[in-house]
């Protein structure tokens, strides 16, 4: 992995010092709530301490004690679905030392919104830029340096299996069809699909792609059985092929209700394998609350259908981060212009939305405004929920002991409406703060 | 005795923890000095803990140099089990203060030889100098830590069985399952605690009038431990008025009239001074004896140690392989004929006197 080496190894401790930090006043997210209790964590091994054990068996007393003034303590944000940021498209051919150094200044910058771990996301594109750029985005977490900031959980592809009328801003021509698990390994590499060893796993975590086309509903449990994701979208699917799809193991919908089928009411499509009319387990699903991709309601319906399911994504573009404007856009073959405006990503010359400029904790706000959701329920969207779907519980996504100590401060504000709103005021990673408002 | 009245559990509760906390001020406690504090669980202490804390977190208190002893702990329930006194101990206090994990002593109801760990117990207290205050509260039969009725008032720290009734009472903390509550726990015995220098017992709610009246207005009795309180020099009860439902008026209006008088008097039923600073630092060299592997020698003990003591020396036999001592005059053994026919007191008499207390 080209940018394996960390950046600045953690100094060793001053003299008696033990690294650990003590939150206390403060309201932390346990499950469905948020409880005042103390959190401690540990900078040396990057993750949240059994306080009650540290002090009886190992004797120690935090270096730090952080009153939080009863604000908000919860784990950091989950980002399923990014595919750049702050002007760097990760679907990008480069030398390798300039897409890794790329990378990095992107962990750096994308830590300070909130986002502790993400899926670098790549969308169709022709096989040579999987292949130069997977090996960059594969998971990045193990040598737990907070100054990297953000980390990659493995990379999610988006495409280039999908259907072609489904291809939303996703160049046609280089969209395929899967007939066996070659046709995978041929357009992704061999060595990114798998991995012998298993400290390092492999670059792709998750993959987007239409079950109905060519055999790829045939491929999932493959897919699976590598510890890859399946995720169904960017299909034509009816109801009947993506329970199929799910029956074989797909665990995922990528933007739900966006590059799919809609409901209807005589085939419900995608959207009715949340009915668990099959008796199947329920698939997590993708959602874009940015105000353009979903109306707020269908958003509530979606939560509604399945809670636990309900993951928030941005689906945000390398433009998150940038000033308003038309910005040039290389998409497969050809070049095109997006222009941004605000959160708003629009294809230059069209109105086809191109993808999304907003970062998650808008996406946050968005949902606790527009469904009245407790904030419990909308921060689990991005931290718990995804890291269940990630097979990631207990090391991301929550704040039980053990887990990594990757942690957002926020402060709750209320507007007249009587509707909460974060803001993030700190970011810790590995147990060191790395951010503050 | 002293018996505090205050109108409801949260000023009887400040009280006990301003009391606490002015004990230890006043005290002055030091790494070389340290304040011995010996402490609780279970409901009644919980408004006591919750203010320290308060007023630790105002700045108005330090625990760095405390040590702290618990009363006692369960036997066969992991150590971080929620219901665990070192889990509860942690819940309410020593995660909210500066206490030093170092200075904590919770007995261990996990370890390996239970009678061992409780002896060693009692060599910690010693160790720590003596238990400044004991902090306890008392259970609705008048028990005191986990020494249950019919509990010997000459007990000492040791492995104790739990009255049905307590496993039943505590039942509701283990999913009202009488199988999952431990039957039975490590505990302070009822003289360690009156060893205490001074102790401070908080009794809260009509449910504790009953063992209250027990322990003030009748003798002392085993089927009501805390009533042991009556032989200690300076104990003190601090109660809310619904604990006094089953007091005498009569009672009831003596010990506030003794409050108002001190009060009015400019002091507060305060301690000796001796007491409130703890024990001066010996200015003698201690004499270390290496414990001899012997198995007839457990402890060997001075003999008058043991006769000067109304309880029992020690619930483990003790024998000693040199000749008791006879009383005897030092003028017998100079040897002088004009020191014997003194008439200082005779040996003789004196091994009768001994043999009639005996009997």
């Amino acid at each position: 992995m080209p940018h394996s080496l960390p950046s600045s190894p953690k100094s060793t401790l001053r003299n008696g010092r033990n690294g650990i930090t003590k939150f206390t006043n403060c309201r932390i997210l346990r499950g469905k709530s948020l409880v005042k209790e103390d959190l401690w964590v540990d900078s040396v091994t990057g993750k949240i301490i059994p306080s009650q054990a540290a002090f009886y068996d190992d004797l120690i007393l935090p270096d730090d004690v952080i009153n939080l003034g009863g604000r908000i303590l919860s784990p950091g944000l989950i980002e399923c679905q990014l595919n750049g940021a702050f002007g760097f498209n990760f679907s990008t051919l480069l030398e390798p030392a300039a897409y890794a150094k790329k990378i990095r200044e992107v962990n750096k910058k994308l830590v300070t919104t909130g986002v502790t771990s993400y899926m670098p996301t790549i969308t169709s594109q022709r096989s040579e830029i999987y292949k130069s750029a997977l090996p960059h985005l594969g998971p990045s977490g193990d040598y737990h340096v907070a100054e990297d900031g953000a980390e990659s959980v493995g990379a999610h592809v988006e495409g280039p299996f999908l259907s072609p009328t489904k291809n939303g801003i996703h160049n046609v021509g280089v969209l395929r069809q899967a007939d066996g698990f070659e046709d995978l390994e041929g357009c992704y590499g061999v060595d990114n699909l798998y991995s012998e060893d298993g400290y390092r796993p492999a670059a792709v975590k998750m993959i987007t792609a239409a079950p109905e086309l060519g055999r790829m509903t045939a491929l999932i449990p493959e897919l699976t059985r590598r510890g890859i994701i399946y995720s169904i979208g960017h299909s034509e699917a009816t109801y009947e092929e993506a329970s199929a799809a799910v029956g074989a193991g797909a665990t995922m919908i990528t933007h739900l209700f966006n590059a799919m089928r809609p409901l209807h009411h005589r085939n419900p499509g995608i959207f009715g394998v949340l009915g668990i009319a099959e008796s199947q387990p329920r698939p997590w699903f993708g959602i874009i609350a940015d105000g353009e991709h979903l109306h707020p309601t269908t958003i509530k319906i979606a939560f509604n259908a399945h809670p636990d399911g309900f993951i928030l994504v941005t689906d945000a573009m390398h433009l998150v981060g940038l000033p308003d404007g038309t910005y040039p856009w290389t998409n497969g073959d050809g070049t095109s212009g997006i222009v941004k405006k605000g959160p708003k990503l629009i294809l230059e010359g069209s109105d086809r939305i191109a993808g999304s400029s907003i970062t998650l904790i808008e996406c946050v706000n968005n949902f606790l405004n527009w469904t009245g959701a407790s904030i419990p329920q909308a921060l689990n969207a991005v931290t718990s929920t995804p890291a269940a779907m990630l097979g990631l519980q207990g090391i991301k996504g929550c704040l039980k002991e053990g887990a990594d100590a990757d942690l957002v401060v926020f402060s709750e504000n209320v507007n007249l409406l009587g509707r909460s709103e974060l803001i993030i005021d700190e970011v810790w990673k590995f147990g060191s703060k790395v951010f503050s408002r | 005795m002293r018996l505090i009245i205050r109108d409801n559990a949260e000023t009887a509760s400040s009280y006990v923890a301003n009391y606490i906390i002015d004990r230890i001020r006043h005290f002055n406690p030091t790494p070389s000095h340290p304040f011995v504090l010996g402490l609780p669980t279970g409901s009644s202490p919980l408004g006591v803990y919750r203010i320290l804390v308060e007023k630790y977190k105002a700045g108005l208190i330090s625990f760095e140099n405390v040590v702290t002893f618990n009363m006692d702990e369960y036997v066969g329930i992991f150590r971080d089990h929620p219901e665990s006194y070192h889990s509860f101990m942690w819940k309410h206090f020593f995660s909210h203060v500066n206490v030093n994990p170092n200075n904590v002593h919770i007995l261990n109801g996990n370890a390996p030889n239970l009678e061992a760990e409780c002896v060693e117990y009692e060599n910690k207290i010693k160790r720590a100098g003596g238990i400044d205050l004991f902090l306890g509260g008392i259970g609705e039969d008048g028990h005191i830590a986990f020494n249950e009725p019919g509990s010997s008032l000459a007990s000492r720290t040791r492995v104790k069985t739990l009255a049905y009734d307590t496993i039943l009472a505590n039942s509701r903390f283990f999913d009202n399952d009488v199988d999952k509550v431990p039957k039975m726990a490590l505990t302070v015995g009822v003289q360690t605690i009156l060893e205490a220098r001074e102790v401070v017992i908080i009794i809260l709610g009509a449910r504790k009038s009953l063992a209250l009246q027990k322990c003030i207005e009748q003798g002392v009795n085993h089927m009501w431990t805390l009533s042991s309180l009556q032989l200690h020099p300076h104990p003190m009860i601090v109660c809310d008025e619904d604990a006094t439902l089953e007091l005498q008026v009569k009672t009831v209006k003596y010990f506030k009239s003794i409050e108002k008088v001190a009060r009015e008097q400019g002091f507060e039923q305060i301690l000796p001074s001796s007491i409130r600073t703890g024990p001066a630092p010996a200015p003698i060299p201690k004499t270390v004896v290496d414990e001899v592997q012997s198995p007839t020698i457990l402890a060997p003990q001075p003999m008058t140690s043991r006769l000067l003591r109304a309880t029992p020396a020690t619930e483990y036999p003790v024998r000693s392989v040199s000749p008791d001592l006879i009383p005897d005059r030092m003028a017998d053994r100079v040897g002088n004929p004009d020191l014997i026919r003194r008439l200082t007191p005779q040996p003789e008499q004196q091994h009768q006197r001994l043999a009639s207390v005996g009997a």
